[in-house]
């Protein structure tokens, strides 16, 4: 018990980077899965095709082997060491960064297309029919519709990508699993620390769920029960 | 078919054709509706009546033919999925002064009765919002529906939703409005509620096209009755004469399948 609250710093520690991590990863994701889905959508073939290889590619193969190309691949190539961006890519964090962020987004794209494909037909010709151009539909109508269908399942995703994170440690990054793995090391208290570990994780989605379930029902207002019917109604 | 010059017309529609696969579904019909004027569209079903209606805003793609809105035709171009606009900035401007009714309201369920009237005049038109508030709560007063405003459609019988439906259009302040069975998707009971409301707007002179299968209705507010009858005008006139004399037989016995 001793050790655990001595070394509860250090794991506190980890676990801001767990959520760093999960939360920049989240925050490109969204940027990399909106123009994704609507891409996606499009009824323009060439406009699927990038997309759907972006998906492809870092949904059916495993996060890890993402990581690891993006972080020891991408040293063997003299022209990446002497760009400007290898002051970013050189490091750790970033790597973990970009590649959750690459994988999130393709996960969330995907979703967000199914909420994009949900949208009743009407919903949309009635957009059209006031003479909305694309853009302002996609932005007032689609992706407000498509958000609020896609939400538990993205809800779904944050969890992952939480979880998921847990991965970053093996790319020498002390996030809460990286942080109990050298302690342990050091103490050989695996039990206690990896299931320090878990607990903060569970701490973490718990307070990640509520926030999601607080934006679901803020969202979601038009599908709560009716409010009162005012007595002087018609 | 009507007796004024095509040049005078709010909307004009000429020689429309329409093809789903290989069923002709409009098969050469024009048509052109004053200031004024009160068309309704009647026929059974799969005689074309929405198809009509829909191609005139380009909702759906028409084959060939002509639309022509305030004095303006619409520049259209030839593709294998039918005519398309060639100007997407005419197209929007067109839409947004033809206000469209649908059978199942469509109304944006995310957005309270207020937020989805206000919204096309603010976004499309770039009316202030202090503006589109006021002109959507007398709206919301001229449908009767003032104390729902901040309710969402979800919460709306179909009746009132299809009222709110109908203030969204008019809210563009369109010079055409075109009705697509705006009561179809009614229970019985709330029908009458809808009716009377249009009632009002033909009774201030507005432009409208009404597909309907409400013939009592259309026999009393329309200046002018189309039936259709397999992608064809089969009648045209008044409605005195086609719900009393009509010239074609088919059109007799619709209506006397319809009127009883």
């Amino acid at each position: 018990m001793e050790d655990i609250i001595e070394r509860l710093p250090e794991m506190l520690i980890g676990a801001v980077t767990t959520v760093e991590l999960t939360l920049l990863a989240l925050a490109f994701g969204i940027c990399l899965a909106v123009p994704a889905a609507l891409a996606r959508t499009s009824r323009r073939w060439w406009m699927r095709v990038v997309p759907y290889a972006y998906i492809f590619v870092f949904r059916g193969s495993p996060l890890l082997v993402q990581m690891f190309l993006l972080y020891y691949g991408l040293s063997q190539f003299e022209w990446i060491r002497s760009s400007t961006l290898w002051p970013i890519l050189k490091q750790p964090y970033w790597c973990a960064v970009i590649a959750f962020a690459l994988n999130t987004g393709a996960y969330t794209a995907e979703i967000l297309r199914g909420g994009i494909q949900s949208i009743p037909k009407g919903e949309i010709e009635a957009a059209r029919a006031c003479g909305m151009s694309p853009g302002l539909m996609m932005r007032r109508i689609v992706l407000p519709r498509a958000f609020r269908i896609a939400w538990p399942a993205y809800g779904n995703e944050v969890i992952f990508m939480l979880k998921g994170s847990a991965l970053a440690s093996t790319i020498t990054l002390l996030d809460i699993t990286g942080m109990a793995r050298s302690i342990i090391a050091e103490n050989y208290l695996s039990l206690e620390f990896f299931g320090l570990a878990g607990v903060l994780y569970l701490l973490i989605s718990w307070v990640f769920m509520r926030i999601l379930k607080i934006v679901e029902v803020h969202l979601s207002a038009h599908l709560a029960p009716a409010p009162q019917v005012p007595a002087t109604s018609e | 078919m009507n007796e004024t010059n095509a040049s005078d017309a709010a909307l004009e529609v000429i020689g429309l054709h329409k093809r789903f696969g290989n069923i002709d579904v409009l098969k050469g019909v024009s048509l052109s509706a004053h200031t004024g004027n009160v068309i309704s569209i009647i026929g059974s079903s799969g005689s074309g009546k929405s198809t009509l209606l829909r191609c005139v805003n380009l909702l759906e793609s028409p084959n060939e033919g002509r639309i022509r809105f305030d004095g303006e035709e619409l520049q259209l171009k030839a593709t294998p999925a039918g005519l398309v606009t060639s100007n997407a900035k005419q197209l929007q401007r067109l839409r947004a002064g033809v206000g469209f009714v649908f059978q199942s309201f469509n109304l944006w369920p995310h957005m309270t009765i207020l937020e989805n009237i206000i919204e096309a005049p603010i976004h499309v038109k770039g009316v202030p919002r202090r503006d589109a508030v006021a002109s959507a709560e007398a709206l919301l007063a001229k449908v009767g529906l003032s104390e729902r405003r901040d309710f969402y459609p979800n919460h709306l019988s179909g009746g009132q939703q299809q009222r709110a439906a109908i203030a969204r259009c008019l809210a563009m302040e369109p010079k055409v409005l075109l009705f697509d069975e705006p009561t179809s998707a009614l229970d019985p009971e709330l029908v009458s509620e809808v009716l009377q409301v249009i009632r009002s707007l033909a009774e201030e002179g507005r432009t409208m096209l009404i597909v309907t299968h409400e013939m009592r209705f259309a026999r009393e507010v329309s200046s002018h009755i189309m039936f259709l009858h397999q992608g064809q005008v089969e009648e045209f006139g008044p409605p005195s004469q086609v719900f009393t004399a009509p010239k074609s037989e088919r059109c007799r016995q619709f209506l006397e399948n319809h009127l009883n």
